[in-house]
């Protein structure tokens, strides 16, 4: 059942198969009848033509590349704009220049600087240890750790 | 506790107990960050938030050292449930 679903589509897919086909007509006539009118091929038992069918469909869909899953490289200018952006979110804080300090200029406290911390772990997936990310103060230095620890060639 | 600015006057115990502070802080959200449950996580972080929040300018370092034992002691039962949760 599932194969004649598979030739179906194989067949919609690749119409050069019609052509190329040696047609059985004996064959066709065996098989159950044809679901569609407008197609004039049955469904194939035949292990010989499914093969054939199958190497056909990969030479009509085109090559078949690999695909790996990954991140969109990181610059630094999306390291920038998704740091600002988790900034808006979070407190619904803008800060007009990158440098703007938390705590001097925002007027945020350190119990908000470590959510902020923990925000951008979030965000960017991976941990920030306590020593380092107390220092981070500016939206200007938590781009650069990034870029530091992710070696984002500057 | 959680002073605004770090200004300059603390001394060297205060300046450790805020860094003990901020650190049971980030143990405490890094801990319901495994928490399942979307809503079970905010409210735990907005109580977590809100506790500190509450007493962020005490002054008294005995008073201090009670509240950060306190939060240790909520942070380890956290874990305690999380972990006989996942087993």
């Amino acid at each position: 059942m599932a194969a004649r679903v598979l030739q179906q589509c194989v067949r919609s897919l690749g119409r050069p198969s019609l052509r190329l086909c040696p047609v059985n007509l004996a064959l066709r006539a065996a098989v159950a009848p044809a679901v569609t009118v407008h197609r004039p091929f049955s469904f194939a038992a035949d292990s010989r033509r499914t093969r054939w069918l199958g190497q056909s469909r990969i030479s009509s869909v085109g090559l078949l590349c690999r695909q790996y899953g990954d991140l969109p490289p990181l610059t630094l200018e999306t390291i920038k704009d998704r740091v600002l952006y988790v900034l808006k979110l979070y407190d619904k804080i803008n800060p007009e220049k990158v440098t703007s300090h938390f705590m001097k200029d925002l007027g945020l406290d350190s119990l908000d600087q470590v959510e902020i911390i923990m925000a951008m772990e979030d965000e960017f997936g991976f941990e920030i240890p306590d020593a380092e990310a107390e220092k981070l103060m500016t939206p200007e230095e938590i781009v650069q750790y990034i870029a530091d620890k992710k070696d984002v060639y500057e | 506790m959680g002073s605004r600015l770090p200004p300059a006057a603390l001394s060297l115990k205060q300046f450790l107990q805020r860094q003990k502070v901020l650190g049971v802080y980030r143990s405490m959200l890094r801990t319901i960050r495994q928490v399942p449950g979307e809503a079970d996580r905010k409210y735990l972080r907005d109580w977590a938030r809100e506790e500190f929040k509450r007493n962020k300018n005490a002054t008294n370092q005995d008073a201090i050292r009670m509240m950060i034992t306190q939060a240790t002691n909520h942070l380890e039962e956290l874990q305690k449930s999380l972990s006989l949760a996942r087993s």
